[in-house]
């Protein structure tokens, strides 16, 4: 890593050449390096099947019937490795997930939902149920309602609230955007910069949708076929032509030749 | 008067025993199908404490019921725990096998007389009178109280505590669960153990009531359609299936044949299956799984 030693300090979390293999053959994502540091919000972008979720799951860790295992490269949170431990290990250390899909009880209320996760300390716990229903009110007013019958934007205001419960220090979050309307991501990207800022987290968004995430990150990492193929500041990528053509969507200056396009395939990283 | 009372003690017996089909059901999947054993290994297990506490027939039941509890905790450590991530039909398959062991071992150690636990606690199963000329035995009364503090119990451990919320989320969503810092292993032990309690209680009270013997496992194996009927994730639904399979059965006894006591409830689960296979109460999607 080019990063120097005295800023490598304050990472909260450091994946170094993550490999996960499901059923013992098929590897999922091959030689991931990311880094987070205290009170940063990281952004991990990259198309369907890049392999984003994947290196997600292998930090909140594998249930046995997932049957997947990091089977090469370390996780170290806190500078402790934490691969290849149970979720509710993790869970437990200060790595919460904020999951794709399923990502709330659906037969518990949102009462319920808040309520059954295993707070770090419980001494915390009706503190953070009373911030948790300030920063979303909308939760406060259906704290009754069974959360099955939520739609997806209080959903996800939901996993996020019940993910702060257990008091996390490193929030992830898969797909923040996924299904939502733009005006609903707007402000739940908004909320959780607010968060991040009144709790000190750190968050790493997995996001298709750069627009969004390159909007609150402070710095990003592009994931193409399960490899990092670039990464930098916010101002680097939103800077850089590829990737404003293919994740940001403006059309350069018109017709490309195919060669040009492919320029930042030749100049990436390469970690594995 | 007698005929309600009859139906009433009867259900009560079915319900108390379902509640633990649908515990560990509810909670991690599995269907326990050596749960009529675990239910027989409580009653033997009062009968092994009567004989050793006769003197304090209180502490031999409270020693029973704790046994009974930690038996299922134990099952869930050595046995079960390792066939999570194993498919649902190994973890089934592998209870038949716990049963089957079981029932042998009850049957080497205790032989296959009758055993009369009440007499061995020094209590006496006298018969109280209700409602003018209805009867009912006092171990039988036992069994409805037993069953109505089971229920409530539970239906109030599961609403109110956070163990009780932590047991239903972790049967609707257990990787979620797991992702929020709930421990897997800890709640389906504590199902575990709660279906084997009950399930232990219930065989207790049986054996106090009429004697205990090997065959008491097929009161078990009668609960198990009133469950289906009720649909298995439903604690209310056990309840209901087995006030329906009670009545049916006390109804056919006293008016038909008192041979057909032990087809009812598979007659009754056989309509049930045909025209709403996930049972009255029961979660739709659910039933392909078993």
């Amino acid at each position: 890593m080019s990063t120097p030693a005295t800023l490598k300090d304050k990472a909260i979390l450091e994946v170094d050449k993550l490999e996960v293999s499901y059923h013992r053959v098929v590897t999922a994502i091959q030689g991931v390096t990311l880094e987070v540091r205290r009170g940063q919000i990281v952004a991990l972008l990259g198309n369907n099947g890049a392999g984003k979720t994947t290196t997600l799951r292998a930090i909140s860790g594998f249930l046995g019937i997932d049957d997947a295992r990091v089977s090469e490269g370390t996780v170290r949170f806190c500078g402790k490795d934490i691969a290849n431990r149970f979720p509710h290990e993790v869970a437990g250390m200060g790595i919460v997930l904020v999951p794709e899909r399923d990502k709330v009880f659906e037969n518990l209320t949102v009462q319920e939902n808040l309520e059954a996760n295993s707070p770090r300390q419980s001494s915390t716990l009706s503190r953070m149920q009373e911030a948790v229903y300030a920063y979303f009110p909308l939760l406060a007013r259906l704290r009754g309602r069974q959360a099955g019958y939520l739609s997806g934007g209080e959903r996800q205001m939901l996993a996020i609230g019940a993910a702060l419960m257990c008091g996390p220090e490193l929030l992830l979050v898969d797909e923040l955007s996924l299904g939502l309307a733009p005006i609903i991501v707007e402000e739940l990207a908004e909320r959780l910069r607010a968060i991040r800022d009144e709790l000190g987290l750190s968050i790493l968004l997995v996001e298709q949708n750069a627009h969004v995430a390159l909007e609150i990150a402070d710095y990003g990492y592009i994931i193409e076929n399960g490899r990092i193929v670039m990464d930098g500041d916010r101002e680097r990528l939103t800077g850089h032509q590829d990737i404003q053509e293919f994740y940001l969507g403006a059309g350069g200056s018109g017709r490309r030749n195919y060669r040009d396009v492919k320029q930042y395939r030749r100049s990436r990283r390469w970690y594995g | 008067m007698q005929t309600l009372i009859n139906i009433l003690v009867l259900a009560s017996i079915y319900a108390l025993i379902s509640c633990g089909y649908v515990l560990i059901y509810r909670v991690s999947r599995v269907l326990n199908l050596a749960h009529g054993e675990f239910m027989m290994l409580g009653a033997y297990g009062l009968l092994a404490t009567a004989s050793s506490f006769g003197a304090h027939p209180f502490a031999a039941v409270g020693v029973a019921s704790v046994m009974a509890l930690l038996v299922g905790v134990a099952i869930y450590f050595v046995l079960m725990r390792h066939m999570t991530g194993e498919s649902v039909l190994a973890a089934v398959l592998c209870t038949i096998a716990v049963g089957i062991l079981l029932r042998g071992l009850i049957t080497l150690t205790w032989g296959a007389q009758q055993h009369y636990p009440m007499e061995q606690l020094g209590w006496v199963n006298s018969s109280i009178s209700v409602f003018g000329d209805a009867r009912i035995s006092a171990a039988s009364l036992g069994l409805i109280i037993a069953t109505a503090v089971c229920y409530s119990g539970l239906f109030l451990f599961l609403r109110y505590t956070r163990w009780g919320i932590q047991m239903r989320a972790a049967g609707q969503n257990p990787l979620l669960a797991a992702q929020r810092g709930i421990r897997l292993n800890g709640i389906y032990a504590l199902a575990w153990g709660l279906a084997t309690f009950t399930g232990g209680i219930a065989g207790m009270l049986i054996a106090c009531d009429s004697g205990l013997q090997t065959t008491i496992v097929t009161i078990g194996l009668k609960a198990f359609p009133a469950t289906l009927v009720g649909g298995l994730d439903s604690l209310l639904g056990a309840l209901v299936g087995s006030l329906i399979i009670g009545t049916a059965e006390v109804l056919l006894i006293n008016y038909v044949d008192p041979l057909l006591s032990d087809v009812a409830p598979f007659f009754i689960l056989l309509v049930m299956l045909i025209f709403r296979p996930w049972g009255l109460f029961g979660t739709r999607e659910e039933i392909d799984r078993v």
